[in-house]
């Protein structure tokens, strides 16, 4: 046995702990998170300088992306 | 699959003839270096978000997660869902506009303006070896699977395949590249999502594909109990492994949560879409700062489309056909039992479609890197625009006729080469995205800490590699490192970690780099102009 997996072998008796609805809820915590920052982009990040409409915000179809693997995150 | 009438092969020949037709034409319309490598920066954002998953599906993509969803259930399609879209986000609003903004042509020319001129080297030879040598394994796998459906032997599918994607990709380069690619993206959704709807309306609908997989699953639990000595031993937590996401770190699979969420969501991924050159470039070609961000967030949208298409066929596979053995035989018994005549060759056009748009790809990508960070830096830095369209195109043959080399070189050798070359990008995308984040986040981040904790990362990733095999684990009579059987993701993680330490210390221990230097080129400090 080499140091190397003495520390593999103790990483994975410890993630072996964690209960399956805490990693899903670590799944979708990231995808909200990311969710989240994306709603508080400034507008002008987001949108082109000429932007006359609502559909030229990318802020919207970037939560759209972000909500769909949100609700497959939530299902599977 | 294995009959195709005659309207199949007129469907097939009418995509080729049109993908070359539309190549050709753009290569008529390019004068310069910046038009070849870059699309004259005018590339519009659907375009480009079309191509960017165009070129991350390969042909081997569509066999391979297929056959994966079939053995190891729906986790696959983590690689397209957590492993894309929430890192195409990000770097779409932080890193993309600034690469846009700082006018590079490489993701290595960016290291050297940021650290030196050996970060450079060294990422760009990583780069160069990957790339060609996946040219070379995309050609010959795509042809081993190409040539049973067209009757062709395997070299003509070879010599076939490098002409047609090599005319095209010298004529036109870059905007070639990306608009045949946008053509290909809408050939193969649509040619999956075929085969995704006849296969389910072949169970007799979506509940009635859900119940057969859990009685599926069912029997096979029961097999596997049969034949294992300790039934208690079949976790329960197990229960529905097919239709989950999220499986356990102990579960006998290549895809437990510990590797997605640690090596593929927070270090592939993002060194994937923020790193790779092939997938980068498009994105510098774009028209406006706008454009490269709007791509991005297209490519994700499209995204959460892919394992639909991709990964359910290898589940009703998994219900029709429960007797094979192997999984990438799931694909082409679908294709051989549900599709008619007509559309079994709309199938093959996205087969070649998606093997054709990755190809094309990497040829433009490493031609981009070898034109730019080797002939341009080291042998002619006043190289006029237009000597280097002429290098440009002469370097995308040589890889043409490198690729073919390749392929029949490793045609002679045993599927363990395969494995190699499969895990050779995790051998250096861990250390790429430590020397990336720290380049881009933090300006204590010096040269020499980069370069040596680049270097120690790759190294540190071969170790494990090594470690990992068998031949040495059994002859040092010691236990394997990992205990799946394809742990790349787990390299990328531990190659991270080493570099990104080491970076972080060394570049305590030396010099900071002049702040004149690194202006505008990391978060933080004032942006430069774009440069023509």
């Amino acid at each position: 046995m080499t140091p190397l997996h003495h520390i593999g072998n103790f990483i994975r008796d410890l993630v072996v702990q964690i209960p399956l609805w805490c990693v899903r809820a670590l799944f979708l915590g990231t995808l909200i998170a990311v969710f989240l920052w994306v709603l508080r982009l400034p507008r002008e990040t987001t949108t082109p300088d000429n932007a006359t409409h609502w559909y030229q915000n990318l802020k919207i179809w970037a939560c759209l992306a972000l909500a769909i693997q949100i609700v497959i995150y939530s299902i599977f | 699959m294995q009959t195709l009438a005659s309207l199949d092969y007129a469907i097939i020949l009418a995509y080729l003839i049109g993908t070359l037709a539309l190549g050709l034409y753009i290569g008529s319309k390019i004068k310069t270096g910046s038009d070849y490598f870059l699309a004259g920066r005018r590339l519009p954002w659907w375009a480009i978000g079309m191509s960017l998953v165009a070129t991350d599906i390969g042909a081997v993509d569509i066999v391979g997660t297929g056959g994966a969803a079939y053995q190891h259930g729906l986790a696959v399609g983590n690689f397209e869902w957590i492993g894309c879209v929430p890192a195409m986000i990000i770097g779409a609003f932080v890193f993309i506009p600034f690469f846009w903004r700082s006018g590079v042509y490489t993701i290595p020319e960016y290291m050297e303006r940021r650290f030196n001129v050996a970060v450079r080297s060294a990422l760009a030879v990583c780069w160069i070896i990957f790339m060609a040598c996946n040219l070379g394994i995309m050609l010959l796998a795509s042809a081993k699977m190409m040539h049973v459906h067209l009757g062709l032997t395997v070299n003509q599918c070879i010599y076939l395949t490098a002409f047609l994607v090599g005319v095209y990709t010298i004529s036109g380069g870059l905007a070639a590249v990306v608009y045949t690619d946008m053509i290909q993206c809408l050939i193969m959704i649509g040619g999956c999502l075929l085969v995704l709807v006849l296969g389910i309306i072949d169970l007799g609908g979506i509940e009635q594909f859900h119940t057969k997989i859990k009685q599926q699953e069912q029997i096979q639990r029961q097999k596997q109990a049969e034949s294992a000595a300790e039934q208690q031993t079949l976790n329960t937590a197990q229960n529905e492994l097919h239709t989950s996401l999220i499986l356990p770190a102990d579960a006998d699979t290549p895809f437990p949560w510990t590797g997605i969420f640690f090596g593929l969501a927070l270090i592939l991924s993002p060194a994937y879409w923020i790193g790779n050159q092939a997938i980068v470039q498009r994105s510098l070609g774009a028209k406006s700062e706008f454009d490269a961000k709007a791509a991005y967030v297209w490519g994700a949208l499209l995204k959460n489309l892919i394992p639909v298409v991709v990964a359910v066929p290898g589940l009703i596979a998994f219900v029709k056909f429960p007797e094979l053995t192997d999984g990438d035989q799931a694909f082409p018994e679908l294709i051989s039992h549900l599709l008619p005549v007509g559309l079994k060759g709309l199938f093959l056009a996205a087969f070649l479609a998606a093997l054709m748009s990755s190809i094309d790809s990497y040829l433009n990508s490493a031609s981009t890197i070898v034109t730019n960070d080797f002939y341009k830096r080291f042998y002619r830095r006043d190289a006029s625009d237009q000597s280097l369209l002429k290098i440009g195109r002469i370097v995308t043959l040589l890889l043409v006729f490198w690729a073919i080399g390749f392929s029949f070189f490793l045609m002679k050798r045993s599927e363990g080469i395969y494995t190699i070359f499969q895990t050779l990008m995790a051998f250096f995308q861990g250390p790429a995205l430590a020397i990336l984040l720290t380049g881009l986040l933090w300006k204590r981040a010096t040269g020499i800490a980069a370069f040596v904790g680049f270097i120690v990362g790759v190294c540190f990733s071969i170790t494990l590699f090594t470690l990992n095999q068998e031949a040495v684990y059994t002859w040092l009579d010691i236990d394997p490192l990992f205990q799946i059987s394809e742990p790349f993701l787990y390299f990328s993680i531990w190659a991270f970690v080493v570099s990104f330490s080491l970076i972080v210390i060394i570049s305590f221990l030396t010099k900071p780099e002049p702040s004149e230097k690194i202006e505008g080129l990391v978060f933080g400090t004032k942006p430069k102009r774009r440069q023509a």
